[in-house]
């Protein structure tokens, strides 16, 4: 199922220049929206007035160069990180005004670096159900059957009385996605799921992503660093630079050679894949 | 970290609670007067029958029986507090002292030792010092906005280097107070009876408990500050409740056994052994193991030197330090 774009997300995307997402009001069920967001770490502005928003049934790939703001925008919106200015409001609502509990029953963030400690796969992914059944309480039975939803989904069924420290790298970031799918989140952030993966997981975890969102109807927003994944996985694009959002659209208006070649200050050739027609980035040689 | 094989709870907390009930009752019969286990069974449970000796039901209740129990309890506590503090810290080199509650203890027994404040006051003064140099660290931490769990142990450890310089200056002042001060340091649960119990006992028992209903949150902080953050966990909520637990449960310990090292230290890993790494089994199963090691290692400090007796710290740290590096050996090369 493909989700149609509306008018404001494709306006002027294709060209290098500042980009304001037209905002609508939204207080749908778990749309997420950054708005005229600032946040600065260590004195350096990092994002400066960006405007997006997520909705539900989309996968929202976050890409840009080392350093665009990637990562601490996907922090800002997970309420990691409180901005200096602006907003991010979860179906209407102010982030920063929600209790944490009732923040991760609606948003969960599957991040990027893993510290783990050798609990067992299932007390990890358990940890999950902490935001529906409190902290003090020993989880139910329908906590246990959302446990087993979320390891038999991420393919960890046989997993569960294993040590997630002795799990490989691939079965770790599926552990630490499930522990987010165990929050029964409405709108699913994902920091570089598939970094240090090899090509079979890689290919499972943004095929997961895309279901989550066209199956169920999640909002998920995902940071990217390969541009052909974030091709081949988003419903849209934004594309960050210098803390700010430069274009958002469908792959096939973001991903141009002079928009890439310009933000990324390398030339690049695009062409289509063979199978889905999906815009392919190649960087040229230097002359 | 060392995660071998794992047992159900069905295993190991009934043998953990008959290993202990066979150590206390070994440890009730020993001593100037020699009891046979069935004897210190039979004044345990049938004092008032006509085959137990009188002689026997006075030593075992009078003399000796808080003495274990307290063994016990602060065994429990100590090892309870370090699991909580390494899961918390996520290292596991933390131990019940790490955020500053030996270095207070230590000034306010000494405080109260040269003071002449006699009875209660040595370990009432531990107590409070150990829970104020608690304060004061978290104080500080959370005034300075480096709220992190970092921060915290680090100005653990700044306080603690001041308060036992403090303390050496004060043990040089007033040397004649010198004996006392320092076998209170070295931590042994000599001449202890009920009232210390009753003192140390309900405190050490409310923050085991407090510990164990913690144990999710204590999980979640496993994974990071920002992974619990994102879980919805109330983060400095959260750390001040364990904080509050453990620095109660360790200031109990304190007040009634002085700074015995090692136990809070140790037996949280050997727990890790066979229960894994889960605070909901990781904190009981220290517990009894804590308890289990400081009735055994209270037992031989009452008898390797009779009629002498050696601070029970002492011989935690002479048999542990060796026991644990052979233990981290073994976990490598398996």
């Amino acid at each position: 199922m493909k989700i149609p774009l509306s008018p404001d997300a494709v306006a002027g995307a294709s060209r290098p220049r500042p980009h304001q997402e037209m905002l609508s009001p939204d207080h749908a069920a778990g749309s997420l929206a950054a708005t005229d967001l600032r946040c600065d770490l260590g004195g350096r502005a990092v994002l400066d007035g960006v405007q997006l928003q997520a909705r539900p049934g989309e996968v929202l790939a976050l890409i840009g160069p080392n350093g665009a703001g990637k990562t601490t925008l996907l922090r800002a919106l997970a309420r990691l990180l409180r901005p200096l200015g602006g907003a991010v409001s979860l179906e209407g609502q102010d982030i920063w005004r929600l209790r944490p509990r009732p923040l991760a029953r609606r948003m969960a963030l599957a991040p990027q670096g893993a510290e783990l400690w050798p609990l067992t796969v299932e007390q990890f992914v358990g940890l999950g159900r902490a935001p529906h059944r409190g902290w003090l309480l020993p989880l139910a039975p329908d906590d246990r059957a959302a446990v087993q939803a979320a390891l038999e989904r991420t393919g960890l069924g046989a997993m569960r009385e294993r040590q997630v420290t002795e799990l490989s790298g691939g079965e770790q970031r599926r552990a630490i996605l499930a522990r987010a799918l165990a929050q029964q989140p409405r709108v699913l952030l994902l920091d570089e799921p598939t970094a240090a993966l090899d090509l079979k997981y890689q290919a499972a975890i943004l095929g997961m992503a895309r279901r989550l969102a066209h199956e169920d109807g999640l909002a998920v927003v995902i940071t990217l660093h390969d541009l052909n994944q974030a091709a081949g996985v988003a419903d849209r694009l934004a594309l960050l630079a210098g803390g700010r959002v430069v274009a958002v659209g469908a792959p096939d208006e973001v991903l141009t050679a002079e928009l890439i070649g310009a933000t990324y200050g390398v030339p690049v050739a695009v062409c289509r894949h063979p199978l889905d027609g999906t815009p392919l980035i190649t960087p040229l040689r230097g002359e | 970290m060392i995660s071998r094989i794992r047992l159900s709870p069905m295993v190991w907390a009934p043998s953990l609670l008959i290993g202990l009930a066979a150590a206390g009752t070994l440890s009730l019969g020993l001593g100037a007067v020699w009891l046979s286990p069935g004897e210190v069974a039979r004044a345990l449970l049938a004092p008032d029958s006509p085959d137990v000796r009188a002689t026997a039901v006075t030593i075992v209740w009078d003399l000796r029986l808080a003495r274990v129990l307290l063994a016990a309890v602060v065994g429990a506590g100590l090892a309870g507090s370090g699991a909580a503090f390494q899961g918390m810290f996520r290292t596991p080199l933390a131990d019940p002292f790490v955020i500053g509650a030996s270095g207070g203890a230590a000034l306010g027994a000494t405080l109260a030792i040269i003071g002449r404040i006699g009875g209660v006051g040595v370990p009432a003064a531990a107590f409070i010092g150990a829970m104020a140099a608690v304060m004061l660290v978290y104080g500080i931490t959370m005034a300075s906005r480096a709220s992190s769990a970092t921060a915290l142990l680090l100005a653990g450890a700044s306080l603690s280097t001041v308060l036992s310089a403090i303390v050496s200056l004060l043990m040089l002042i007033s040397d004649r107070d010198l004996h006392e001060i320092f076998s209170w340091l070295l931590g042994g649960l000599s001449g202890r009876s009920w009232p210390a119990l009753a003192m140390s006992g309900p405190a050490l028992l409310v923050g085991l408990a407090a510990l164990w209903l913690l144990a999710r949150p204590l999980d979640a902080l496993t994974g990071g500050e920002e992974v619990a953050r994102s879980l919805g966990l109330p983060l400095n909520t959260a750390r001040a409740a364990i904080v509050a637990a453990a620095s109660l449960t360790t200031a109990a310990a304190v007040a009634a056994g002085g700074l015995i090292g090692f136990i809070g230290l140790a037996a949280p890993h050997i727990a890790r052994l066979f229960c894994g790494s889960g605070h909901a089994r990781l904190i009981p199963a220290s517990a009894l193991v804590g308890a289990l090691l400081l009735v055994l290692a209270d037992s031989a400090a009452r008898t390797v030197m009779a009629p002498l007796e050696l601070p029970v710290g002492v011989l935690t740290a002479l048999l542990g330090g060796p026991f644990f590096l052979w233990m981290l050996g073994w976990g490598g090369a398996r």
